[in-house]
């Protein structure tokens, strides 16, 4: 099992093979299955992705049942319409992928948890987007998904990727990481500029808090994705043209790791810090529960 | 190092109905957990939550998770959000408790359940690690105080010297055993083995042929 990103990349450079394939072959070892078997289960991970990308968008959008998140995914597909975006349209079609997942998980709809429910927009926001960008068959979206899945155990098993235990750095951090890295293999890059997206991806996240307000996955963790595949794409693109992180990835997971336990336990996904403590959000909160829980 | 996640499915995916994996998927796993161990119905449940699961349990959707795993659903039944009403329909009795104090296994996303009926009773702790993979710490049962390290797959076998040699043999072929503990009361031993992988379903099936109150978490 690879336990180190250097490991990761290093096998990678010396067996000339793809990061996809060595997570392949090391899941066939674990699990006792077969190519088929495995292939097979990531081809049904990324059919749920791309129902709850496209459920979230379609006709008037989806709607959580506290109402306090929904339908902007359709705002940001009728937007995009006018061909005017800021940031351009693979940008935006990136951001509007994972907000239409993560409102279909706030509305208790079908997710795929890529590596959380609250960070599942991210990885399917970036590689729906690049479906289009770079025309990929759904055979180089599963390699994506091999490869995002072999960087984020590494991130896993060295750091968290539990919001209360590591913040939403450990959520999305990790999904944007995981995002940035297969989108440079992807798109033809070497295993070491995805260890340098990656790097730089988590970089960019270090410190993000978890404040959930009234503890649900809504406020602000749908808008977060949003964050998460942008800061992806863009670490990815920095790697591609050769910018590197300076510090390398294995320290950086560690770095996370430990600002993780750093932080106090208000912004660890117990919705009593950060947003989840300011006065509208306490409203919500009552709205929905009847009575306010105690505030740190 | 801990190696909990062990499989490329555990970082993409599970398959899940909303919102979180470690409030929701994660308690329904823990709710599994402890149905695959009191493997019959019980007649009341209690949860008791610690930490983040106490502040946000509401909100997280982890009350009908975990109950859900204690009815055996998947993470992805779309009868999951439903798992309360469900439950209550069969006469179960349900109490949720925030319990104040820090978590006794020392994870913020902690949830002990006790599960009861006529004939027996047995205590569950676990916590929920993150992107739905859990860990067991503790379990009650049959006279026995379990303690696990944490991560799963574990697998429990009732029986004597005999069974634990049968075992060990047949685990030699599958799979390496991480760590293995052997407790004791005066009823018999209770012989705990922490796998390196999970097992595929009918190898578990095969395992179970010699060892009918086998518990494989």
């Amino acid at each position: 099992m690879y336990m180190s990103i250097a490991e990761l990349v290093s096998a990678s450079m010396t067996q000339h093979q793809p990061v996809y394939e060595l997570m392949i072959a090391q899941e066939m070892a674990t699990s006792n299955c077969t190519r088929e078997e495995v292939w097979h289960t990531m081809g049904r991970n990324l059919d749920v992705m791309e129902a709850a990308v496209k459920k979230g968008a379609a006709g008037d959008g989806v709607y959580s049942t506290t109402g306090l998140t929904g339908g902007e995914a359709v705002l940001l597909k009728k937007y995009r319409q006018t061909g005017h975006t800021l940031s351009g349209d693979v940008m935006m079609q990136a951001v509007q992928n994972a907000i239409s997942t993560n409102e279909v998980n706030a509305a208790m709809g079908v997710v795929c948890a890529t590596p959380t429910a609250g960070s599942t927009g991210t990885l399917p926001g970036v590689v729906f987007a690049l479906q289009d960008r770079l025309d990929l068959t759904r055979d180089q979206m599963i390699q994506f998904l091999f490869t995002a899945g072999a960087y984020g155990m590494v991130i896993a098993n060295n750091a968290s990727i539990a919001g209360a235990t590591g913040g939403c750095q450990a959520e999305v951090g990790s999904a944007s990481a995981m995002g940035a890295a297969a989108a440079v293999e992807i798109a033809g890059g070497t295993a070491e500029q995805s260890a340098e997206a990656l790097a730089m991806a988590i970089s960019n996240l270090l410190g993000l808090v978890c404040d959930p307000v009234a503890g649900l996955v809504e406020l602000p963790c749908v808008k977060r994705n949003a964050i998460g595949v942008s800061n992806a794409l863009i670490a990815a693109d920095m790697a591609l043209a050769g910018c590197t992180n300076k510090i390398p990835a294995d320290e950086v997971i560690m770095a996370m790791d430990k600002v993780g336990k750093g932080l106090p336990r208000a912004l660890r996904e117990t919705g009593l810090g950060g947003l989840a403590a300011t006065p509208t959000a306490i409203r919500m909160e009552e709205k929905i529960f009847g009575k306010a829980q105690a505030k740190a | 190092m801990t190696v909990n996640y062990k499989s490329v499915f555990d970082i993409i995916g599970p398959i899940m109905i909303g919102p979180s994996s470690s409030h929701t998927a994660g308690a329904c796993a823990i709710g599994r957990a402890a149905n695959s161990i009191f493997k019959d119905k019980p007649t009341e449940i209690v949860i008791h939550y610690y930490e983040s699961f106490a502040q946000t349990h509401k909100g997280h959707g982890t009350d009908y998770a975990i109950i859900s795993g204690v009815l055996g659903f998947d993470p992805d039944d779309s009868r999951v959000p439903y798992a309360i009403g469900l439950a209550r329909d069969q006469g179960i009795t349900i109490t949720f408790i925030e319990e104040a104090g820090d978590s006794p296994i020392k994870h913020p996303n902690t949830a002990i359940v006790d599960l009861e009926n006529d004939s027996k009773k047995v205590t569950v702790a676990g916590c929920s690690i993150g992107g739905g993979t859990i860990e067991i710490r503790e379990i009650k049962m049959d006279g026995f105080d379990i303690k696990p390290k944490g991560p799963l797959p574990i697998l429990l076998v009732q029986g004597g010297e005999n069974d634990h040699q049968n075992v060990t043999k047949q685990l030699a072929d599958l799979t390496k055993v991480n760590d293995q503990q052997r407790y004791q009361t005066a009823r018999g031993n209770m012989y705990e083995y922490d796998l390196d992988r999970r097992l595929k379903h009918e190898e578990i099936t095969k395992l179970a042929e010699n060892h009918t109150t086998m518990v494989y978490l």
